[in-house]
């Protein structure tokens, strides 16, 4: 048996037997794991509040040969989600990338990129501050994942598209000029007229941000006034790059969208 | 080709779905029933049949209940000043063990939980907005989970009552009673120092 000391994300858990939990927990060490956490329900001396979804903890778990289950020790808790006011946005953010994580991370696989964007964006994650930190995660998880189109030029002819308004479509990877946007007629991405298109215009100032999330971390842009309308277009466009690479639609972003922001 | 007769089969199949039990346990159960006698099988078939046709949800409090209103709703004896929200009507007999709160409940079926798809339409708030409006309730309680979840869930609630003359409260969380300080976590600790009362 090894026995492991990491730091580590609590993802979801679900309870097995009488009162034990299955956890899903994203180490910094081994990427993604799943493990019991015996008793979990029944007694908080080994895990006190740490199993809440999004808790930022140190865990101790070991690896036992030939199960694919680790066994949780003990969780000493970093930083919890309980420890700042929770509203139903904050909850639907916090939701966001717990759903992403879990869909799209494979197991024991380190990642410590996307860890450290994880701990970045769920510091910055409060009850009158959502949208910059889901922005900046959506756009980030995308690129990190290689699934982020170049974001400087048109998918079909190469022209450059800073400056001015860029169109994408849930259907196709990437931005198009104008002229090859869905739905444009001879010569655009799917040679179709525009009414059965769902194209969305990408703005100049969302592109010229995206360009700016890549190179700010997020402590510097949470100073700035992100209200849900800010950068919305530039969110639909992340989200939907994810949501098409994972061929299903995302819950949360369903959650987020209620609350007029994705 | 199944390992077992068709009716084996179907009760492996239905045992499976209830939460916590495997292929195995659902097995084992499957074999218990059949080893029984068919008194004891007809009682379980019996119960589980009488379960859903009798009971329902109380039309004022959503509770689970044979009689309509509850029993809660219905007793003579209970104020009907205060109101305690709960998430699911399980948690009500935990309250009711304590023998400290003599009100009326409300239950939600649930909480916020945007991982799981559920939105504040899908709460039975509006019923207990209604009933606040009705008049002669002077505080609700917010017993919610101490969870990311059930705090979203009591902050909701709050600002849709919030327009209404009563007293929203929530309940208190800190360390259980009988525990060691020594293993209490950082949140519940720092959440029980905030709660600290004169003596």
């Amino acid at each position: 048996m090894i026995q492991h000391h990491a730091e580590a994300v609590v993802l979801r858990s679900w309870p097995i037997h009488e009162a034990d939990q299955i956890i899903s927990l994203f180490t910094r060490d081994m990427g993604k794991i799943k493990g019991v956490a015996k008793s979990a329900a029944k007694s908080r001396r080994r895990f006190g509040g740490a199993l809440e979804p999004t808790t930022y903890v140190r865990a101790r778990y070991t690896e036992r040969p030939k199960q694919e289950l680790v066994r949780l020790d003990s969780f000493e808790i970093i930083r919890s989600p309980l420890s700042a006011p929770v509203d139903y946005g904050r909850a639907a953010a916090l939701a966001f990338f717990v759903e992403i994580l879990e869909e799209t991370l494979p197991d024991h696989d380190p990642q410590d990129d996307i860890f450290r964007l994880l701990i970045a964006v769920l510091e910055q994650t409060r009850v009158d501050s959502i949208w910059m930190p889901v922005t900046y995660f959506a756009l980030w998880i995308t690129r990190l994942l290689g699934w982020l189109p170049d974001l400087s030029r048109c998918s079909v002819c190469g022209e450059r598209l800073a400056g001015s308004s860029s169109y994408f479509d849930a259907a196709f990877d990437g931005l198009f000029c104008e002229r090859h946007s869905p739905g444009a007629g001879h010569g655009s991405v799917d040679g179709a007229a525009g009414a059965l298109s769902r194209r969305a215009v990408l703005s100049a100032d969302s592109l010229a941000l995206a360009v700016r999330i890549f190179r700010t971390p997020a402590s510097a842009l949470v100073s700035e006034a992100w209200p849900r309308s800010r950068a919305a277009d530039l969110r639909r466009f992340a989200v939907q790059s994810l949501e098409r690479h994972l061929e299903r639609r995302l819950t949360t972003a369903v959650a987020l969208l209620r609350l007029g922001g994705a | 080709m199944s390992q077992f007769a068709e009716p084996m089969d179907r009760l492996i199949e239905a045992l499976r779905k209830l939460p916590g039990i495997g292929a195995k346990t659902a097995q084992r159960l499957a074999f218990y029933i059949l080893r029984s006698s068919a008194a004891e099988a007809e009682e379980l078939a019996d119960a589980v049949r009488q379960l859903k046709a009798r009971l329902r949800l109380c039309s004022s409090c959503n509770n689970i209940t044979d009689i309509d209103p509850c029993v809660y709703c219905s007793s003579a004896t209970r104020s009907r000043r205060s109101i305690c929200v709960v998430e699911e009507p399980g948690n009500i007999a935990v309250i009711e063990k304590t023998r400290s709160y003599n009100g009326l409940y409300h239950v939600l079926h649930g909480a916020l939980s945007p991982l799981n798809g559920v939105g504040p339409e899908d709460l039975r708030a509006g019923s207990l907005v209604g009933r606040v409006q009705r008049g002669g309730v002077e505080e609700v309680i917010l017993a919610t989970n101490p969870t990311v979840e059930g705090e979203a869930t009591a902050v909701y609630l709050a600002g849709l009552l919030h327009s209404l003359p009563i007293r929203v409260t929530r309940i208190a969380t800190g360390v259980p009673a009988g525990s060691d300080i020594e293993y209490a976590d950082e949140v519940t600790l720092a959440r029980a120092m905030e709660g600290r009362r004169d003596i």
